[in-house]
């Protein structure tokens, strides 16, 4: 029996993403005004990233440390070293990190509104409406 | 008018087939009891996912809020379910036991 | 990190933007006096210690974002030559009358000052952001 429906996972997996999105916004702001930083990015490439994140190394001994593809799944962070803006070799863009900011809360919000309504559709549907 | 009889026989046949391959009691108890154990198991699970997710929580480890409140909906949605499948089993055996025989 | 890594981090931008206005208005504030050179501060992306390095490796929650911003160092202007003035009634005067005014430049320091007020702008902005964000996922199953 298959309580929780794959909605719900994707919706986990976009919450993962917009959190770490929200952690990298952070950093590319507070980094606005430091020589030679380099903007980061975060992708989300769900299936493929998806599917490597199961491959595991094999360990012969128990005391080895598990070797597995780094990085929660769905999600990566890339950092742009191509571009620079300016003399001091920084490259992040104020403006698109502020409007990528509001849209990331307004995505965080709405994908927790809508997990939400689904674990109370679900409360509910087991109370039996009650 | 008549009814053709060999059809209303075959009607017949055909659902004596469809319930012919019945379980017995026991096997139906087995499957049942195993479905429970593994039900409980998987509540079990999930209020341990959420102990331990609100013990990083309160560690203040590497762990996502979204994730915590995720994994204790998650937990308190699988008791519930079971909870109110428990509940309809006793309802029915006892509505089972109060049948006049 | 925990949950309040987005806040940290934009909490370490807020005070070392502070630190860089503090400095600026040293510099203004010293605009007059004899000898005194212009400082500016050095920023550097903060980095994890070993322990967070570690921890990261080891669970697959990493996420690598970063921990913010420092101020490494205030440097002292050693480029910029002082400012010349002709005025041998004044005690610092050297043999020829000359005082050594320092070589700050308001104008620029101004600029400077506007910069990091918007940078501080910003991060609140984040910091905003990110504590509404928590709040919201509190509210997970309500």
């Amino acid at each position: 029996m298959k309580l929780f429906s794959n909605t719900i996972n994707t919706l986990e997996n976009a919450l993962n993403y917009s959190s770490t999105k929200q952690k990298v916004i952070a950093q590319n702001i507070s980094n606005a005004d430091t020589p030679g930083y380099k903007v980061k990015n975060v992708s989300f490439k769900s299936e493929l990233t998806e599917a490597m994140s199961t491959v595991t190394g094999k360990q012969t001994n128990s005391k080895h440390m598990a070797i597995q593809s780094s990085g929660r799944t769905g999600v990566t962070i890339t950092t742009d070293r191509t571009t620079s803006y300016n003399h001091t070799g920084n490259n992040v863009d104020i403006d698109k990190e502020m409007s990528d900011l509001a849209t990331n809360q307004i995505y965080y919000n709405a994908m927790i509104e809508r997990i939400s309504g689904k674990f109370n559709s679900l409360q509910t549907v087991i109370k039996g409406g009650r | 008018m008549t009814i053709s009889i060999p059809s209303v026989s075959k009607v017949f046949q055909s659902n004596t087939a469809v319930s012919a391959p019945s379980t017995t009691p026991y096997e139906a108890q087995k499957s049942f009891a195993s479905v429970l154990k593994d039900s409980i198991e998987k509540v079990n699970e999930a209020q341990n996912q959420s102990d331990v997710m609100t013990g990083k929580l309160a560690k203040g480890e590497n762990v996502d809020l979204h994730q915590v409140m995720i994994a204790s909906q998650k937990a308190s949605i699988t008791m519930s379910a079971t909870i109110e499948v428990r509940n309809k089993v006793i309802e029915a055996y006892q509505e089972v036991m109060r049948m006049q025989v | 990190m925990s949950i309040f890594h987005s806040i940290n981090t934009s909490a370490s931008a807020l005070t070392a933007q502070r630190l860089r206005m503090d400095v600026i208005s040293s510099n203004m504030a010293n605009v007059d006096t004899a000898g005194y050179r212009r400082k500016s501060v050095v920023l550097q992306p903060k980095e994890g210690n070993f322990s967070s390095f570690m921890s990261q490796a080891m669970s697959k929650q990493s996420t690598g974002a970063g921990n913010g911003v420092k101020v490494s160092k205030i440097v002292e202007d050693t480029e910029t030559p002082f400012k010349l003035v002709y005025d041998p009634e004044h005690p610092d005067s050297d043999e020829n009358g000359y005082v050594e005014l320092p070589n700050v430049d308001p104008l620029r320091e101004m600029v400077d000052l506007i910069s990091a007020t918007r940078s501080y702008e910003a991060n609140v902005t984040v910091m905003n952001a990110s504590k509404g964000m928590l709040m919201k996922a509190l509210e997970i199953g309500k």
